[in-house]
């Protein structure tokens, strides 16, 4: 899985900018073919204008696009070979489901009955095939993504992008289209390029996952790798939720076990110590004092969050059975072994 | 869905629709059943009308300048009305984008419908002279002995039966403006997201015309095109008043809505236009309820 595949998507220093406004700063991704990888980041950060990019429905200020070996940089959408799933699916009002899959065939003169034939396979392929001579608006939210990836799958592309395909539909229909979305890749052995701002969505779903942050590329790699060595502050905290807590080194929480690597506050500048809230322990004996603020129990789990004596806020994940319980004091703990530690001023991580 | 009001706003309600019921009842529905009714009467505005029954109806069926009228009436309708539309289709469509001069642009397109209507037509007067006219100057560059390129005689608009009807559809097509303004709008409302999908499917500019510009301004066009209908009946009037007078000779360009005004004004017949205007209303309605059928496939597709 290393150096570039010439069958994959490479993206090479990608700029953009959005009425003049940069967008994207030199941005360097590297899709391999029958990779899933996932573009992850908050609002704003720059996530569509990349898909938007790929599929050249917006130009580049700099860098070069490359999809299966050609370098698409300055042609024009319907000659990348790609397929797009718009978050609004921007399916045809005004034509049937089996009408709008086939268009892409339609279009490119593909004759009537044979696009009708794939428009059917591709719709039995995510399993809409009864909705065929339905209109969309007839459809539900659910149904009206089937269509639109069927719509996308039709035509065989050599990379599919998708728009935050999910972030319409309710949190039971999230979870199970996730589901589908991710064995329809395994089937298809397709590449993909999936935007979305749901961290869940991104490490369930990805082979790797591409941490967007104002238009930088923070991090790629595993959902392992993202989750277990955050390469920034940002990435540690835009992952996982309740957030990782983040505190100075040298502040009050005194992490216990082996201490890493070098002195804690170095002369390149102060240090931050990040852990998340599983890793919190509320009864250590030489741990921090702390008292609670409210405690949020879900299902299983219990979110208590805490303000350190120095007025410092902790999240702590604990078994819902041994909660504390609000005004209560505990002392709070956590081990060496389970902290991230990044530089303060610049937020990149300090040790492997 | 809709909520029923409460006595104080159902109150409120009538109280601000007054206005609007006592003009319509006053100056539309009044007249116009006081015209229905002298419709089945003679009446020169000087002596009081006498009950003719269905004198009238029958005498216009024999009347040839009538015939004449109705026929000019229906080629206009037929002929205008989709060009009118299919013109300020092509401007809202050339101009719904933000570029330099689209501004401008929809100004121009806009200004002619602005012009009041007197006004346009002394200007089309000028424009229509076969001598020294621009329009004329403009098909004999090129030519020889005031021939056109091709040799051919220039068009005498205002003088020649078959050129002169043409004249007044050519004024007619540039006061699209307000269908012009709704169809930029209807564009515009269209979803972005559709277009550039047909751009991934790489559909060409015809088959994104075709296949999705079309069928999703349908809904408006038909609309349109419904009220251009009945529109037409009153916009044919003022230049075939002001330019043509109805003519050339045999009654060219006279109108269903010169004939009523003629019949009525000019010849003091004022029963047997309100028999005219009857048979005009008539028409009216047939035609809006015959597209509103054709059309009727059309609605509801704005459900997304």
């Amino acid at each position: 899985m290393s150096g570039p595949d010439p069958g994959g998507l490479v993206l090479d220093g990608v700029s953009a900018a959005y009425r003049g406004t940069p967008v994207l700063h030199e941005v360097d991704l590297t899709v391999d073919r029958g990779e899933l990888l996932v573009v992850l980041g908050p609002s704003g950060a720059g996530k569509s204008t990349v898909l938007r990019v790929v599929a050249g429905l917006e130009p580049v200020t700099g860098g070069r696009v490359r999809i299966a070996g050609r370098d698409v940089t300055g042609s024009r959408p319907g000659r990348r070979n790609v397929s797009m799933v718009f978050q609004s699916y921007a399916l045809f009002p005004h034509l049937s489901v089996a009408e709008n899959i086939a268009f892409g065939l339609e279009v490119r003169d593909v004759p009537r009955r044979t696009a009708r034939e794939r428009a059917r396979a591709a719709a039995e392929s995510v399993g809409c095939a009864a909705l065929l001579d339905r209109r969309p608006g007839q459809l539900s939210g659910g149904e009206r993504q089937r269509v639109a990836l069927a719509r996308a799958l039709v035509r065989e592309p050599d990379v599919f992008l998708l728009d935050e395909p999910l972030s319409n539909l309710d949190l039971a229909l999230r979870v199970e289209m996730r589901a589908e979305l991710r064995a329809l890749h395994d089937r298809l052995g397709a590449t993909m390029v999936h935007v979305t701002h749901d961290q869940t969505e991104a490490l369930v779903l990805a082979d790797r996952i591409a941490v967007l942050r104002d238009g930088r590329v923070e991090q790629v790699g595993t959902p392992d790798e993202i989750w277990r060595t955050p390469a920034t502050r940002f990435v540690a905290r835009f992952v996982g939720s309740p957030a990782m807590n983040l505190l100075p080194a040298d502040g009050p929480v005194r992490p216990r076990g082996d201490s890493p690597p070098g002195a804690l506050v170095t002369d390149t500048g102060r240090l931050e110590i990040g852990f998340r809230p599983e890793a919190v322990t509320l009864d250590a004996a030489d741990g921090a004092p702390a008292t609670v603020d409210r405690v949020e129990v879900v299902g299983e789990d219990a979110y208590a969050y805490l303000t350190l004596a120095g007025g410092e806020p902790v999240v702590a994940r604990v078994p819902a059975v041994r909660r504390p319980h609000r005004d209560d004091s505990v002392r709070v703990g956590v081990r060496w072994a389970d902290t991230h530690v990044f530089h303060a001023a610049t937020g990149l991580r300090y040790r492997p | 869905m809709s909520v029923r009001p409460d006595a104080r706003s159902r109150r409120q309600l009538a109280l601000m629709l007054t206005p609007y019921l006592v003009g319509l009842v006053g100056l539309v529905l009044l007249p116009a059943l006081v015209t229905l009714g002298l419709a089945f009467t003679e009446y020169d505005l000087l002596r009081p009308p006498t009950w003719v029954g269905l004198d009238n109806l029958t005498a216009l069926t024999d009347d040839p300048i009538f015939r004449v009228a109705l026929v000019n009436s229906l080629v206009f309708a037929l002929v205008a009305v989709p060009l009118r539309v299919l013109v300020a289709l092509g401007l809202a469509l050339l101009l719904h984008r933000r570029a330099l001069g689209v501004g401008s642009a929809r100004g121009a397109a806009l200004l002619p419908t602005a012009v009041p209507e007197i006004a346009y037509g002394l200007l089309w007067l000028w424009l229509f002279n076969p001598l020294y006219g621009p329009i004329n100057q403009l098909l004999r560059t090129g030519g020889e002995n005031g021939l056109t390129v091709l040799g051919r005689t220039p068009p005498q608009w205002l003088t020649d039966p078959t050129d002169a009807r043409a004249a007044i559809i050519l004024m007619s097509l540039f006061t699209m403006g307000e269908t012009f303004v709704v169809l930029l709008a209807a564009r515009r409302s269209l979803p972005r997201d559709v277009y550039e999908m047909a751009a991934l499917e790489d559909a060409t500019g015809w088959d994104v015309f075709r296949r999705i510009t079309l069928p999703l301004m349908a809904p408006v066009l038909a609309l349109l095109a419904v009220r251009d209908v009945v529109a037409s009946l009153h916009f044919t009037f003022v230049p075939a008043f002001v330019v043509t007078d109805g003519g050339p000779p045999p009654y060219s360009t006279t109108y269903l809505s010169l004939f009523v005004y003629q019949t009525g004004f000019e010849y003091l017949r004022y029963g047997y236009a309100a028999a005219a205007t009857l048979v005009m209303i008539l028409l009216t309605v047939a035609a809006v309820v015959v597209q509103w059928r054709l059309f009727r496939r059309y609605r509801g597709f704005y459900r997304l």
